[in-house]
């Protein structure tokens, strides 16, 4: 997917392994998919999960579902 | 969610301090009926006197139940198509349900003159959410009291597991950091003076995400880099108050803003940025919320040195658009 359409990473952090990605909005079904059927890189296996998609950036900054009382 | 940032501060202002340190409590009660909030002692006791707001906490607005209470009195249940039926009240599907109505909106007015007590509305309310179909939940509750005696929230609920929580506050002071040159009346941005209002929100949502701001062209990760003309500013305050906080308080804290320019400053402009809660039932006004892929529902105040101000306004897919 990342050679067809390009994504950008804007930023990573280990310690939670999260990333946050921006891809143009027609693209975001083909990186949803892509990320979700990942099951192995480099014979290790693995699981991508979606936490929060918007098309503005500002908005990823706060999420009420992450809430914890 | 309530975030904002000052450019060249290193240190927040005392006034502002106290400010944020006054932004009172709120409540969480677990396993609340949620006819406690219809009968009559609560509606004299808080709602009638000044503004009560509450909130399912927990609750997913696209999958579960949800309930909110607005401070105009009015009690919004969001609720699936079974509950609706069971419940008997009357209601409308919801606007982002599709042909087949699987989500229900239901209204009640709680300061309605017709909804006195022993009324017929009134009863068969109560009769619906105490008898028919009783639904509980964890609710956030707050309560801005305009100076009336009276019994306070912890002390109503005091047989309920209620806990008394402080909005969560943290503070951090970027350094270095590339700052977009804007002029207020410049909403699209002058080439070579000034950035856009959407190059702005989305520069402020890099900041406050920690993106990397400056990204050479080789760099094969991102290609996001700070929009042009931009300034490199030595220290930035950035504060960021999480917690169930209520409106009258935004805008105590929004007047502090606006007199942080009262004395000189090398700031041009500081920015306000408010996240509602992804899951309410309503965004603005009574709108009524939803959440497909996201369920934002955000708003930035950009407040200049000369007090003009931008309001940018955000909202999902399934919203209606801001006032």
């Amino acid at each position: 997917v990342g050679a067809a359409l390009p994504v950008d990473v804007l930023v990573y952090e280990e310690k939670t392994l999260s990333a946050i990605l921006r891809v143009i909005s027609s693209g975001l079904v083909k990186l949803w998919s892509a990320l979700t059927l990942l099951g192995f890189y480099q014979n290790r296996r693995c699981a991508v999960r979606v936490l929060q998609t918007s098309p503005f950036l500002l908005a990823l900054s706060g999420n009420s579902r992450e809430l914890v009382l | 969610q309530v975030s904002f940032l000052i450019p060249e501060c290193g240190m927040l202002p005392e006034v502002l301090k106290s400010t944020i340190a006054d932004f009172g409590e709120y409540y969480l009660v677990r396993n609340l009926s949620i006819h406690e909030l219809v009968t009559h002692e609560f509606i004299d006791a808080f709602v009638k006197k000044g503004s009560c707001y509450a909130l399912t906490y927990n609750t997913r607005i696209d999958q579960d139940n949800t309930a909110a209470l607005l401070p105009n009195g009015k009690l919004i249940l969001s609720v699936d198509k079974d509950t609706y039926e069971e419940l008997g009240l009357q209601g409308h599907p919801s606007q982002y349900s599709g042909k087949k109505a699987m989500r229900y909106i239901i209204t009640i007015d709680l300061t309605d003159s017709g909804f006195h007590p022993d009324g017929k509305k009134h009863n068969r309310v109560l009769w619906a959410l105490k008898e028919k179909k009783p639904l509980e939940f964890d609710f956030l509750l707050a309560w801005y009291n305009t100076g009336a005696e009276g019994s306070t929230l912890m002390s109503y609920f005091s047989k309920n597991q209620i806990q008394a929580l402080k909005p969560k506050i943290t503070f951090s002071t970027l350094r270095d950091l590339q700052c977009p040159a804007l002029q207020s009346n410049e909403l699209q941005g002058k080439p070579e003076e000034s950035c856009s209002t959407e190059e702005l929100f989305e520069w402020l949502g890099a900041v406050m995400n920690q993106v990397s701001l400056d990204n050479k062209s080789s760099s094969f990760l991102s290609t996001y880099c700070c929009p042009q003309p931009s300034t490199i500013v030595e220290k930035a305050f950035l504060c960021t108050i999480t917690g169930f906080i209520i409106p009258e308080k935004i805008i105590q804290l929004l007047e502090q803003l606006c007199c942080y320019f009262g004395e000189p400053k090398l700031a041009y402009w500081l920015t306000l940025t408010v996240h509602g809660f992804a899951d309410s039932p309503v965004s603005w006004r009574e709108s009524e919320h939803g959440f497909h892929k996201g369920g934002e529902n955000l708003y930035n105040f950009v407040i200049f040195r000369n007090l003009d101000y931008w309001l940018q306004m955000a909202v999902g897919t399934n919203d209606d658009c801001p006032p």
